[in-house]
This record gives C-alpha cells, structure tokens and sequence, in this order.
C-alpha cells in the first residue's frame, strides 16, 4: 500500500483520536448536568413508591411517599418489614415514630441549620469526585442511565447512582469502596410519579401520648472543641448544641466533603455507662467509633470509611479557653 | 512432587509431611503452581466457577494490609480441622490457613503472602469493621442523618439506616 492510500485512513484515525477526546471532555458535563437533574427530581417531585435497602446480608423493604406543596413538602418514610417505624418530614421538622417503645423523636431545623447539596455546588464535587455518566439500565419500570462518582482518595466512598432518563428521579443508589465493591444499595422496585396526596404523608400513628424527645438543637459555637487535623477535603459545616436519648445535652459538630457528612458527638462522660471502647463498629457505608477526651465521650459516626471515621475521632481535642 | 501435591489435595497426607509441602506450596514454583493447576482441575470436575485470574494475588495483598494482630485471634485450629476445608479450597485459601496455622511456631515469621507489597497503603491503620453499630447508637445515627448533604439527592431513604430494626 502506497503512502497517498495510508493518508486517508490516517485522517480518520485521528479524527476519531479527536472524536473521542472530545467526548470525554463532554463528558463530565453531561454527568453534572445529570447529577442536578437527580438533585432537582428529589426536591421537585412528588411520588410513591417501595425501595429495598440492603447491606451484607441485611436487606429491608420500606416505602417512601413525597407530596410537593407550595407550603412546603412533605416526605414519609416507612419501614414495611420488622417493627414498624415511621419517620416524616416536613419543611421544618422531622419526626421519627417508634410505636414499640411509644416514643417520637423530633428534629426540627432552621433553613440554614441542615446543610443542603445545593444544585450550585454539584460541579463543586468534582474535587473530591471523578463524575461520568454510566451505563443505562431498566430499573422498576424506568429506563434509567448511571452516573458514577468515584473517589479521588481512599478517605470517601464512591457512588453510583441510577436516575430515570426522563424525570431524573432516583432509582438506585450503591455505596461502592474505592475497589469498585458495593457496600449498600438502595433500589426502587416500585415507583409510581406524581398523584400523591396530603393524605398519605400523614403520620398513621396518634402519638399524642407518646413520650416526646425533642433534639432541641441550635446552632452554637463550641468553646475550646477542634480537629488538631482535619481530614483532606472534610469542612466543618455545623457545629450545634442538641438533647438526645433522655434529654441529655450533647454538642454535635459536622464535617462534609459536600456529599458524605462525618458527625462528632461531645457529652460529658456518665458514671451509668461503660466508657467508650475504642472500637469502630460499621452498617453500610455508616461507620462508627468513640474515644474519651479529658472527661468527655466522643463519638464520631458517618457515611465515610472506618479509617476515615477514625482519623477524625483521633484528631479531636479540647483546649478549654 | 506431583504425586504428594496430589495426595494433599485429597486431604491423605499426614500432618508432618503436608506441613513441610504446604510451606513449599506457599512460595512461588513447582509446587505452587502443581497445587493451583490440581484444584482448577478438581473445579472443572466439579463445574465451580473460576475465581477470577488475580485472585490470589489480589488476596495476598488485602491480607498484607491486614493488621497482624487479628492473627493470634484465630490460632489453634487442629490439621484435622481445617484438612477437608483445604481441599475444596484454593491455594490463596490455603496460604491463609497456613499462615493463620504456623505462624506462631516460626519466630516473628513473615506471612508468606505479605511479600506482596501493598498497592494502596491505608492512610491510617484500617481497623477490623465487622462489628455491627449496636441499636442503641441510633440515636446518634438519627442527629447525624438530618445533617448529611446525601439526602439533598436521595431524599429520606438513608434514614432507614438509623432506625434499624435489629435490637
């Protein structure tokens, strides 16, 4: 073959060198977009439907229903397998219902109180996040496509996460490790969008005479408590004073990388409880450990892994003003 | 050789020879390869699905990462004990075993699997996490719920988490 007959071959050789680096410039973009398009489906939509969460061998069915209000949305959860429990959301409050023990645990937030992912702030991922589109699936019914959030370090976990193509609503979310392995998963097996109403988002338990545990929470500045080291990528978005379990006050700072949140826990230690044991305990992609620190119980608990939980119980530290 | 390997892939072996032939087996050559070809055969007869072609180098490197303190945990299993187990299993399995099994008679003995270097070296020490959150940490896992940015794209769902029903 002469080298005239090589020429053109040559050019779409490197037209199609060009072609795909200029899909994989696209690429990302495409991913952001359908990432806010997720985001705006979870705030926007209304719907009904039965999700399956599974961990190791734990596996739950439960069932979500959200009604979009122009006085604010409300969002029920229920878990259908094993004791009943029930949680609802509204703009301001959350309530978490646990008929067993006849207690509702309440959580009530001012706006700037809960940190939210704002739809700005996606493209913000990429820091931490390597974002690309991924495969396309049937999921319950939807044809959804992939998009995949891997880690640029082992201190997060990645995510892969199954959206309809045509409403962006949420099918599936899995929790992977950095090797690619799925640690938990949430899945939709049954989706029904819109036709929702006020109704069922109420609350189906009268809990007027449960007893009532009221987190309290406010945001305060925590004299004297800080991270000696912070963990690459992990900002303190919160810092509060809250009640829990029988009112006992504990402080709660939050650390996020703007997608995975990290909680540290500060109460005084109690003659009534075995001192933390130092050990981490995990479900999922929650991992949880506690230290004492002078004479305080820390426990640190996020959606990160056990070494990164630990990195941080093991950065904090108390130096009384 | 073939012929021993063979013998102790049956399990028919007795300890003192199968221990000298184990250790053989656990470092790379004739007898490693004889053993892993003789229980991708035994597989094949059997109709097992093929572990995938690194596994065994892939395992050698998570036990690597291992912190070696979990090793003294899980000693003293007699050779009887864990005979039939070897041989349904692999050679990375069995590397496993024998180090879990002879370490403490070498001194300070390096697993032979370690010799793999690690490829990703864990920030901090990865602490063994096959301890279940106790149920009476809901309540933290409930205050930290509420403030993760996670529910901003999957809405309440992560919440069951915190109100396990396992107590």
């Amino acid at each position: 073959m002469s080298v005239e007959a090589l020429a053109p071959a040559r050019a779409v050789a490197l037209c199609a060198a060009f072609c795909a680096a200029a899909a994989a410039q696209a690429q990302p973009e495409e991913a952001l977009a359908l990432m806010r398009r997720i985001h705006d489906a979870t705030q926007k939509l209304s719907y009904r439907g039965t999700f399956v969460y599974q961990q190791g061998n734990r596996s739950e069915t439960s069932r979500i229903t959200r009604f979009v209000a122009p006085d604010g949305d409300i969002e029920r959860l229920e878990v259908l397998d094993g004791v009943p429990r029930e949680i609802v959301r509204t703009r301001n409050v959350v309530r978490c219902y646990l008929p067993d023990s006849r207690v509702v645990k309440i959580e009530r937030r001012t706006e700037r109180s809960f940190p939210a992912l704002l739809p700005e702030r996606v493209g913000a991922l990429a820091r931490h996040y390597d974002i690309a589109l991924g495969e396309t699936r049937r999921i319950a019914g939807f044809d959804c496509r992939a998009v995949t959030l891997t880690p640029r370090d082992n201190l997060r976990y990645g995510y892969r996460l199954y959206a309809d193509a045509r409403t962006g609503m949420l099918l599936k979310a899995e929790t992977v490790d950095r090797a690619g392995t799925r640690i938990e998963q949430f899945t939709f097996t049954q989706l029904a969008i819109g036709n929702v109403t006020r109704e069922m988002v109420r609350a189906s338990h009268p809990a007027a005479k449960w007893r009532v545990e009221d987190a309290e929470a406010v945001p305060a500045r925590l004299e004297g408590w800080r991270l000696s080291a912070e963990l690459p990528g992990f900002q303190k978005v919160m810092e509060l004073k809250r009640r829990m379990g029988d009112a006992r006050p504990v402080s709660q700072l939050v650390y996020s990388d703007g997608l995975a949140a990290v909680s540290v826990f500060i109460e005084p230690m109690e003659a009534r409880r075995a001192p933390p044991d130092g050990g981490v305990s995990g479900s999922g992609a929650l991992h949880m450990f506690s230290r004492a620190v002078s004479n305080f119980r820390v426990t640190v608990v996020g959606e990160a892994p056990a070494a990164s939980v630990q990195r941080i119980a093991n950065a904090v530290e108390y130096r009384p003003q | 050789m073939k012929d021993r390997i063979s013998q102790l892939v049956d399990g028919e072996l007795e300890s003192g020879a199968a221990e000298q032939l184990i250790g053989q087996a656990c470092r790379p050559g004739e007898a490693a390869e004889t053993w892993r070809v003789y229980h991708l055969i035994g597989d094949a007869l059997r109709g097992a699905r093929p572990m995938s072609g690194d596994f065994a180098a892939r395992c050698a490197e998570r036990i690597a990462q291992e912190p070696t303190v979990i090793a003294p945990g899980r000693l003293s299993p007699a050779p009887r004990a864990w005979f039939p187990m070897a041989a349904a299993a692999s050679l990375a399995a069995v590397a496993l075993v024998g180090w879990v099994a002879f370490s403490p008679q070498r001194d300070n003995a390096t697993p032979p699997v370690a010799a793999t270097p690690p490829a990703v070296v864990p920030v901090a020490p990865v602490a063994a996490t096959s301890v279940p959150i106790p149920p009476e940490a809901n309540d933290y896992l409930l205050a930290h719920q509420a403030y993760s940015p996670n529910i901003s794209l999957q809405g309440m769902a992560p919440y069951v988490r915190s109100v396990s029903s396992e107590r």
